[in-house]
């Protein structure tokens, strides 16, 4: 499949403009595009992004904050989020819930804030909790556009969503014969990002058709936040390595399943509820390893790359033990920590192709 | 002198080379201070070799080091850490737990009965817990590297450097300087400081006895008294602790030919 067929963020942007529609900026990780969309609202993640002027950020953040969240707040201060209407933060950590505050409080932005409180947990109270978050977002936007969606119109955005995530599992559990390069792949599934179900639905379809062979390699799976500086992925090619499987936040944690309710909130809600195991929503230690244990059987994966964003304090956290109930099933790891604006240092290749060697060995 | 195979490292200090006979044994070295331009002194170095032995056809060459990928003539690049853990389980027979302390970087190898990479950690990019953290701080109290390890064993106390960063453990060496302390007490903490680092690294890992050193600071007879207190361990050396790189790297070379 040609990448250049991927349609470029702006270009996305340029086309929602062109046509009246309106823009939200939506930061890491867990929300609902449905919801948006039913309000016709085109969410255009902010994963970042690398190689912005970060001093800006800088002046208002403490320098432990991780760089994505420099970088968003160095992107809005260059100007470069006055195509959005509106900025939706999730709670995903400390660092995204002091950017909302730093935003509302002080920096008091063109665009309207919303913030969107997630659970921690998976019980029955947990899915309460979000069900009154969304229906809080939904009264924020319909004051925000003057719109009301019916219940029947919430069903039919996210029954598109679903359609399009299915596509995007199916991707995931075709990579290997779809004959694309580590990066390419990333390319293609990170368009999930900013282009519409619709649009992503039908690049997707395109490329399940295409089959080739992969370029094979050492087996491994692909954790932390997201593949940035995305070179990353072409020192794992170069050095014999193969990405088979994911477990990244921008990725393989938002493989959310179909919904079965016919109460729009309550799907809407489930579905961010039990999707893949996340640190950032509370899952266990436990659950995560027996995940990626399950995960690596399947793949045929050797061994997992934690490719973390310096600071990330919810994956961190949980890294050094998570490791050791990886290690003691069998399952090898490597940590490796980045800043998004860096070059990729010598240092981690050496460290990625010593992983890989070992693995091989 | 036959050479089967040859391994270079090119590390962030010095460049390293070994020849190795058909059964794997040590049969010529060099070493240097490396030069910006690697590529140059690589060629000076396989000059250097020919010269020796009149021809160097068909002997394969390995390169590992932080430079590896500038060795034009090599049939592979091999990481570091690899090598040098084919280089010390050739030479000492056993695995274990390696520690090595190069000019810029540090690494911590737990390597398996059968000299296979178990398990490994490597520092941060920033000086701390490597030879450069000793060098900076020998430079700053007027005391030639070689020399520093002999100093700070002469010291009768210890003074604690709480920071880990090679800039921030120069102002505090500034600080106890301006108050009177002695040089011996505070190069003794500096060292300790430096173990301290790699040991919380052993930590990660994990150690599996027995430990082992390699790398150009293990010629600093304070480090490997150091670590021996902060692990409780009896540390094992092998007999070029700063060629293991280039030795595992023309180790894996021989195995190619």
């Amino acid at each position: 499949m040609a990448i250049t067929t991927i349609p470029h963020r702006r270009d996305v942007i340029k086309d929602i403009k062109n046509r009246g529609g309106l823009v939200a900026a939506v930061l890491p990780i867990h929300y609902s595009r449905a919801l948006l969309r039913a309000f016709d609202i085109f969410p255009i993640e902010l994963w970042g992004p690398p190689k912005v002027d970060v001093s800006l950020g800088g002046a208002h953040l403490q320098s432990y904050v991780c760089s994505i969240v420099h970088n968003a707040l160095s992107f809005l201060k260059m100007g470069e989020l006055n195509v959005a209407s509106l900025i939706l933060i999730p709670h995903t950590c400390d660092s995204l819930q002091g950017l909302t505050s730093v935003l509302m409080d002080m920096i008091k932005p063109e665009q309207t804030i919303f913030p969107l409180y997630l659970p921690r947990g998976q019980r029955e109270e947990d899915v309460v909790f979000l069900v009154d978050e969304l229906q809080a977002l939904y009264a924020h936007f319909s004051d925000f556009t003057g719109k009301y969606p019916t219940n029947e119109e919430l069903l039919t955005a996210i029954k598109r969503e679903e359609l399009s995530d299915l596509l995007l599992l199916k991707l995931h559990k075709n990579r290997q014969q779809m004959g694309l390069s580590n990066i390419d792949f990333y390319r293609l599934v990170r368009s999930r990002e900013y282009l519409s179900a619709e649009h992503f639905a039908a690049l997707a379809e395109n490329a399940l058709q295409v089959t080739g062979e992969t370029a094979g390699g050492i087996p491994v799976i692909l954790s932390g936040i997201l593949p940035e500086p995305m070179k990353m992925l072409d020192v794992i090619s170069k050095m014999k390595g193969q990405v088979v499987a994911d477990d990244l936040a921008c990725c393989g944690r938002r493989l959310y399943q179909p919904g079965t309710s016919r109460e729009p909130f309550r799907r809407m809600a489930e579905r961010i509820i039990y999707a893949p195991p996340d640190p950032t929503r509370g899952n266990s230690i436990a659950e995560r390893a027996e995940y990626l244990i399950e995960m690596a059987r399947n793949s045929g994966a050797k061994g997992i790359i934690f490719y973390e964003v310096k600071f990330c304090e919810p994956e961190l956290f949980d890294l050094p033990n998570l490791r050791n109930c990886l290690k003691e099933q069998g399952l090898a790891s490597i940590n490796i920590e980045v800043d998004i604006n860096n070059l990729l240092p010598h240092q981690i290749a050496t460290r990625i192709g010593a992983f890989l060697e070992m693995l091989d060995s | 002198m036959k050479i089967a195979a040859l391994g270079i490292d090119v590390g962030s200090t010095t460049i390293k080379m070994v020849a190795v006979n058909s059964v794997g044994e040590m049969v010529w070295n060099h070493l240097e201070q490396v030069d910006p331009r690697v590529e140059k002194q690589v060629d000076s170095f396989l000059e250097k070799l020919r010269n020796e032995i009149k021809s160097l056809e068909g002997i394969p060459l390995v390169a590992t080091g932080y430079g590896r990928n500038l060795v034009q003539q090599a049939v592979k690049n091999i990481t570091e850490i690899t090598c040098h853990t084919r280089g010390v389980y050739h030479q000492l027979g056993h695995g274990g737990t390696l520690i090595d302390i190069g000019g810029q970087d540090s690494k911590v190898v737990v390597i398996g009965a059968e000299g296979q990479v178990l398990d490994f950690a490597m520092n941060d990019k920033c000086a701390a817990g490597t030879g450069r953290f000793l060098e900076n701080s020998a430079a700053r109290m007027h005391i030639p590297v070689v020399e520093m390890g002999f100093v700070a064993l002469s010291a009768t106390e210890e003074v604690t450097i709480s920071s880990t960063c090679t800039v921030f453990a120069e102002s505090e060496i500034i600080s106890m300087l301006a108050q009177g302390i002695e040089v011996e007490p505070i190069l003794m903490g500096l060292h300790r400081s430096l173990v301290k680092r790699v040991t919380a690294m052993v930590r990660s890992v994990g150690l599996a006895p027995p430990l082992l050193l390699s790398g150009g600071v293990v010629k600093n007879p304070a480090i490997r008294k150091v670590i021996e207190d902060e692990t409780k361990e009896k540390v094992f050396i092998p007999e070029h602790p700063q060629l293991m790189g280039a030795y595992g790297a023309a180790l894996f070379a021989l195995g190619i030919k």
